[in-house]
């Protein structure tokens, strides 16, 4: 498929009575390495290619993604079908009209890249500072998008490195997971490091410790933070505002979090694999501040959603429903170290999973600590903790936290962090529950 | 439909690997949904494509999208070339098969009309708004998928299968009190599966319940005896079984990911808990929504006790891990697309009934809790330390209901749960899921089930 056909879709769906069309291609290249007990699962390789539509005619939307030139005349055929059988779409307002200009965005790619180097790295990095065995994956991204609308046309290169290791020693874990957009350079030191630190959170503690239940002073690592914000950022789309499942409803200009919390969305960030120069309509991106000093600035809005709230869009377009594309929580003043050192009592969480809600409009929602759960008095680790759960909601949570770290990492692991770069936050009376 | 290259591309694949196996599938989706009140419009999808894996001193998979064999070639090329590198290489290669297989439709997927479609949709909305829900959300989503798969033993299966699913959410605010439920509605089947749930009563029914548990009380912390629904043992034999005996996370190929298992380094059988407790996995319930009569590495399918009588038993194994455990693959190698490598997967997960009466299970309980549904849940990555948060749940006195109960909370441990259970009824219902696992993640449809448990001095928060 190419930019041809781009084109010929476009003039296809305007002949057939389209109103406004947005169109994204996606050339997709994808290397994948995976390995357990330190030695490699599989070499995964995809070479796709994709064309998604979204077009309206009359008010009724249809959406479809093309993958095959051969299914165009199809594909139009029962997009024309569809707009005419179906009701009007209220959630469509219209996509982005105004002519835009867009920057320039980055083109290089890791395109030499050794995969199995790097694996080999991190799992040495990882066994030579302690770890038994070594699991984890390693990706190389690279993409070339063309967003076409009625409007406007954009184009720009996407993708990056990623690595996840997590490092065994006994009963104990730790884990690491990054991502290196294309202003970066990683290196095989790069993962060596990472398979390091892994083991090295692995082998914090060498005996155990029990705790009750109850409310905790605990220091977030950038994956425990950064997984609730990549769940809690759902709250932040407007879309879920309108729908009555959001705990920032009616939150906008008010105190959602402590004094020290400012939160952006930046896709412009190319040292993340998460960076776009434009969203699904057109719209360039832009760092946006979503909470700024506490103070709740901004919902995810596409032009839809902001012409319904009456607002203007911050590019974050999904048509319908808009998203965050790389979060970035602003560093604070206070080193690791001193975070750590001046805990007297509470918990260090390295890392979290399987965060599910039980009441969307309040946050509320347990997740599951892992990889580096330590119970540490008068700033030394006194024990790995197992067994517990953070058992509170995101107001709660963001409400309390009393400090951020100067140092932020890029996270990113699987589907339970996007793409974002965090610091370590300091949050006081999380509540932590525990099986009986 | 495409897929002329895929003997081509065995063929290719198998001069220069130890094995070698070719999928092309051809997907059409569909998907609509409204929400309060509001279509949200329609998206229909057809992808299709290569995947093919060859093996040898690591076994490496290559996709396509592409009716081209320049890059067919290329992709292969690729895989070729990265499986020379060292790694795992041990698969189970079984005998040839050649067969055809498909699921049947008595109100076809392909026959429904976009306005038909529509109207369910904007149905249920409609049955949600009268019940009493503020927040209402209904997704229709329907697929059907033609999947060739051969390998280089000889096999040759092909598979037409149609699956439907639907999902909603309700939420509810009562005296300022929010609360919420999901449900998750899929067969292996056409529309006539919608057309048998009475999704009326049961939408009703739900909403109901919202309200009147939004006012509940929660309940005192401490030991009751409870009798979980069918949906609790379903999640509950799906969490805490399917996944802890799939023998991939057991032997920690998803040790970065969803975890390993409490079973790693076990010796086997191990005991689980009570000998009341058996679990099945099994793909073979047509109409279900894990149903398939060849898995997607071309296994035969059967089903498989995953727990006997309080005891581990089967592992779920697909080509790769049995070859691990040194057994045949049981057919659970599942893919969720064609660009997806085959995972060690479940199907149709279930506790096995026993002999109980639904009223013989409140038969001397005289301080407890019937906790019927659930909302939140979660569990550790070696499926040993999990939540369920009660939705619909009622105190028990005596033997007898008395009043509702507010999100009661079983935060407890796999055996802890098992070895509790001292009596099974003699019902099964089923629910579906999409159960997420490896990465790329795939979400791979599925029932899970059970009958009414009664468990004793379990802690209550």
């Amino acid at each position: 498929m190419t930019a041809e056909l781009v084109d010929e879709v476009f003039r296809r769906l305007q002949h057939e009575g389209f109103q406004e069309i947005a169109l994204e291609f996606a050339r997709e290249n994808i290397e994948q390495i995976r390995f357990s007990a330190s030695t490699t699962d599989l070499h995964n390789y995809w070479d796709q290619e994709n064309l998604s539509v979204f077009a309206s005619k009359n008010g009724r939307t249809v959406s479809t993604a093309i993958k095959d030139p051969a299914s165009v005349d199809q594909a139009v055929a029962r997009l024309n079908e569809v707009a005419s059988r179906t009701p009007e779409n209220s959630s469509f307002v219209s996509i982005n009209r105004d002519r835009q200009t867009y920057g320039k965005g980055m083109t290089s790619h890791f395109q030499s890249v050794d995969l199995q180097d790097l694996q080999d790295a991190m799992v040495n990095g990882s066994l030579s500072a302690g770890a038994e065995r070594a699991a984890g994956l390693i990706y190389n991204r690279n993409s070339e998008i063309t967003v076409k609308t009625s409007y406007n046309e954009c184009h720009f290169s996407t993708g990056g490195l990623e690595g996840v290791i997590r490092a065994f020693r006994g009963n104990f874990t730790g884990q690491e997971a990054l991502h290196f957009g294309f202003s970066t350079s990683p290196t095989a030191k790069s993962f060596e490091e990472m398979g390091a630190n892994a083991a090295l959170t692995a082998s914090a503690a060498s005996n155990t410790s029990e705790i009750d239940p109850g409310k905790f002073k605990a220091i977030l690592s950038p994956y425990v933070i950064g997984n609730i914000m990549s769940y809690g950022s759902g709250f932040l789309s407007y879309y879920a505002v309108e729908t009555g499942l959001s705990c920032f409803a009616g939150m906008l200009d008010r105190e959602v979090s402590s004094e020290e919390f400012s939160l952006y969305d930046d896709p412009t960030d190319y040292s993340g694999v998460g960076s776009r120069i434009c969203d699904d309509e057109g719209t360039p991106t832009s760092k946006l501040q979503i909470i700024g000093h506490g103070k709740l600035q901004s919902y995810l809005h596409s032009t839809s959603t902001a012409s319904r709230a009456g607002t203007r869009t911050t590019g974050n377009a999904g048509i319908i429903t808009p998203r965050a594309w790389q979060l970035s929580l602003e560093a604070g003043k206070t080193s690791f170290k001193s975070m750590l050192e001046g805990l007297d009592s509470g918990l260090l969480i390295n890392n979290a999973w399987y965060t599910r809600f039980q009441d969307y409009r309040n946050g509320v929602f347990s997740t599951v600590p892992r990889d580096g759960v330590f119970l540490v008095r008068d700033g030394e680790i006194q024990g790995a903790v197992s067994g517990i759960r953070i058992s509170d909601s995101v107001p709660g949570i963001l409400r309390n936290v009393s400090a951020l770290s100067m140092e932020r990492k890029r996270v990113k692991w699987w589907e339970e962090i996007y793409a974002s770069t965090m610091p370590y936050v300091m949050v006081d009376g999380v509540n932590i529950s525990k099986a009986f | 439909m495409g897929g002329e290259l895929l003997e081509k591309a065995l063929q290719y694949a198998s001069r220069s690997s130890r094995y070698s196996e070719a999928r092309y599938a051809d997907i059409l989706t569909n998907e609509l949904s409204y929400r309060n009140s509001e279509f949200e419009g329609m998206d229909f999808e057809r992808e299709s494509g290569y995947a093919v894996r060859v093996v040898n001193n690591s076994i490496a998979m290559a996709y396509t999208d592409r009716e081209d064999w320049g890059r067919l070639k290329e992709a292969i090329d690729h895989a070729l070339k990265t499986s020379m590198r060292p790694g795992k290489s041990s698969i189970w290669e079984g005998k040839a098969i050649k067969d055809s297989w498909k699921v049947n439709q008595r109100k076809p997927i392909e026959d429904m009309s976009v306005e038909d479609r529509v109207a369910l949709a904007r149905d249920y909305d409609a049955m949600m708004k009268a019940a009493g829900a503020d927040v209402r959300l209904n997704v229709i989503h329907d697929k059907r998928i033609k999947q060739r798969y051969v390998n280089s033993v000889g096999s040759d299966i092909s598979g037409d299968v149609a699956r439907l699913y639907y999902f909603y959410m309700v939420g509810v605010m009562e005296n300022g009190e929010f609360e919420q439920s999901t449900k998750e509605y899929g067969s292996s089947s056409g529309y006539e599966y919608l057309d048998s749930l009475n999704l009326e009563e049961r939408i009703a029914s739900d909403v109901r319940d919202l309200h009147e548990s939004a006012s509940a009380p929660r309940p005192s912390p401490g030991k009751f005896d409870i009798i979980v629904g069918p949906e609790i043992s379903g999640i509950v034999a799906h969490e805490s079984c399917g996944h802890p005996t799939e023998y991939d996370r057991i032997v920690g190929r998803e040790g970065a990911l969803a975890g390993e298992s409490f079973l790693t380094g076990k010796k086997f059988p191990f005991r689980i808990g009570s000998e009341s407790v058996s679990v099945i996995d099994d793909p073979t319930i047509q109409g279900s929504f894990g149903y398939y009569r060849y898995d997607d590495e071309g296994v035969p399918s059967r089903k498989r006790y995953l727990y006997r009588k309080g005891y581990t038993d089967e592992f779920i194994l697909n080509r790769e891990s049995a070859s691990m455990l040194g057994k045949d693959s049981n057919a659970g190698g599942r893919s969720s697309s064609w660009d997806m490598e085959p995972l060690a997967r479940m199907s149709t997960t279930y506790i096995e009934p026993g002999d109980y009466r639904f009223e013989e299970l409140f038969e001397g309980i005289r301080k407890g809790i019937y906790i019927k549904s659930f909302t939140e849940w979660n569990i550790d990555d070696i499926r040993f330390n999990e939540k369920y948060v009660g939705k619909e749940a009622y105190l028990i006195t005596n033997g007898d209901l008395s009043g509702r109960v507010r999100r009661p909370v079983l935060e407890t441990t796999t055996i802890n749960f098992y070895s509790a259970v001292d009596a099974v009824g003699r019902d099964l219902e089923f629910s579906a899921g999409m159960c997420g696992k490896g990465d790329p993640e795939q979400g791979v449809d599925v029932w899970m089930g059970g009958p009414h448990m009664r468990l004793r001095g379990v802690y209550i928060q």
